[in-house]
């Protein structure tokens, strides 16, 4: 059994039988992916031009905040300091993998030195 | 179709690299390499993939994983009305094949063809987009098979790399200052939620509303000021 992530509460999926929630998680995920898509071609243009369309350009970036402020709420300093760090790499360079590689080498050099 | 296919390769490299590093943490967090394979060419979507892959490992909720998921795809809805023209006299399952290869390299390349070249239409997005979605199922696969046979690399501070993979995204969608009180309403009410007991998941939800609450009201506000 693998132990969890950074997050001590985390459960982890390596020791669960599983099989049955990947499957349905692939195929829900797919069925929303493309149902997305499809509003797109049959009332995209429709969307786009409602007052309500700020929606869909607002609500992707709330998601991914919301998802960093909850992996950090009651994390340890060091894991607040690691991404202090990614983030500057982040507005630095505006690249994934950039980021990812800056952030997870100051989360373990950070852990190293005992921080 | 060849024209998309070649022009694409260069963006394609680096999409293989992403879905290389994707494929890698989905396996140390508990994900087989055939789901990550099967997920990338049903889904075809990587950041939704990243995120309903670390919400499922973190909190288990199969719906709530794909909902966060979806919803960072309804940009989509935009993107794949823009593309009405390009579509226009491909039959239904063409345009329905085409949609789903459809990706954020494979339009804004086929958009940015189009506006120097009115020649460029449904075959070039069709043969992009078949490349994109090889190399990204083949890029995230390759990488869950490594991932799987690697030792565990979490104490190596590898579960952070999603955290860091969620704040590259945030870079990414920010798109100046009107954004920035939503988004510290969001975060500000998700820490809290989260710290007060609320289960990660539920957290993520408040913080999104408030987000979208807050920036209701700043819309509301500007208008009314215009």
């Amino acid at each position: 059994m693998r132990p969890s992530r950074c997050s001590a509460s985390a459960p982890d999926i390596g020791s669960r039988r599983v099989s049955g929630s990947f499957w349905a998680l692939i195929g829900l995920l797919a069925v929303a992916a493309f149902g997305i898509r499809a509003v797109g071609l049959v009332a995209g243009g429709r969307i786009r031009a409602s007052r309500h369309a700020w929606v869909l350009d607002d609500l992707p970036g709330l998601i991914v905040v919301s998802l960093v402020a909850s992996s950090l709420s009651g994390q340890p300093a060091l894991t607040w300091i690691a991404a202090g760090i990614a983030l500057a790499a982040a507005v630095a360079t505006n690249h994934v993998i950039v980021t990812m590689a800056a952030g997870v080498a100051a989360y373990a050099g950070l852990a190293w030195f005992g921080v | 179709m060849k024209h998309g296919a070649l022009a694409i390769l260069p963006l394609a490299l680096g999409a293989a690299v992403y879905g290389f590093a994707f494929g890698l943490l989905a396996a140390q967090v508990g994900f087989p390499w055939w789901g990550v394979g099967l997920m990338s060419a049903a889904v075809h979507a990587g950041s939704s993939q990243i995120v309903a892959v670390e919400q499922f490992s973190s909190t288990g909720t199969i719906a709530g994983a794909a909902l966060a998921g979806a919803a960072l795809n309804l940009r989509y809805v935009g993107i794949v009305a823009s593309l009405a023209e390009v579509l226009d006299g491909l039959s239904i399952w063409m345009k329905l094949l085409a949609i789903h290869v459809t990706g954020d390299e494979n339009w804004a390349l086929t958009m940015a063809e189009r506006a120097k070249s009115p020649n460029i239409g449904a075959a070039f997005l069709l043969g992009s987009g078949f490349v994109m979605i090889s190399v990204w199922t083949a890029s995230t696969t390759a990488g869950a098979v490594l991932g799987a046979v690697l030792p565990d690399l979490q104490r190596f501070g590898l579960g952070f790399a999603f955290t860091a993979a969620f704040i590259a995204m945030a870079r990414g969608l920010w798109r100046g200052r009107s954004q920035a009180l939503p988004w510290v309403v969001a975060a500000a009410v998700t820490v809290a939620a989260v710290s007060l007991g609320l289960p990660r998941a539920y957290g993520i939800v408040a913080g999104t509303l408030c987000g979208l609450l807050a920036a209701a009201l700043l819309r509301r506000t500007s208008e009314a000021v215009a």
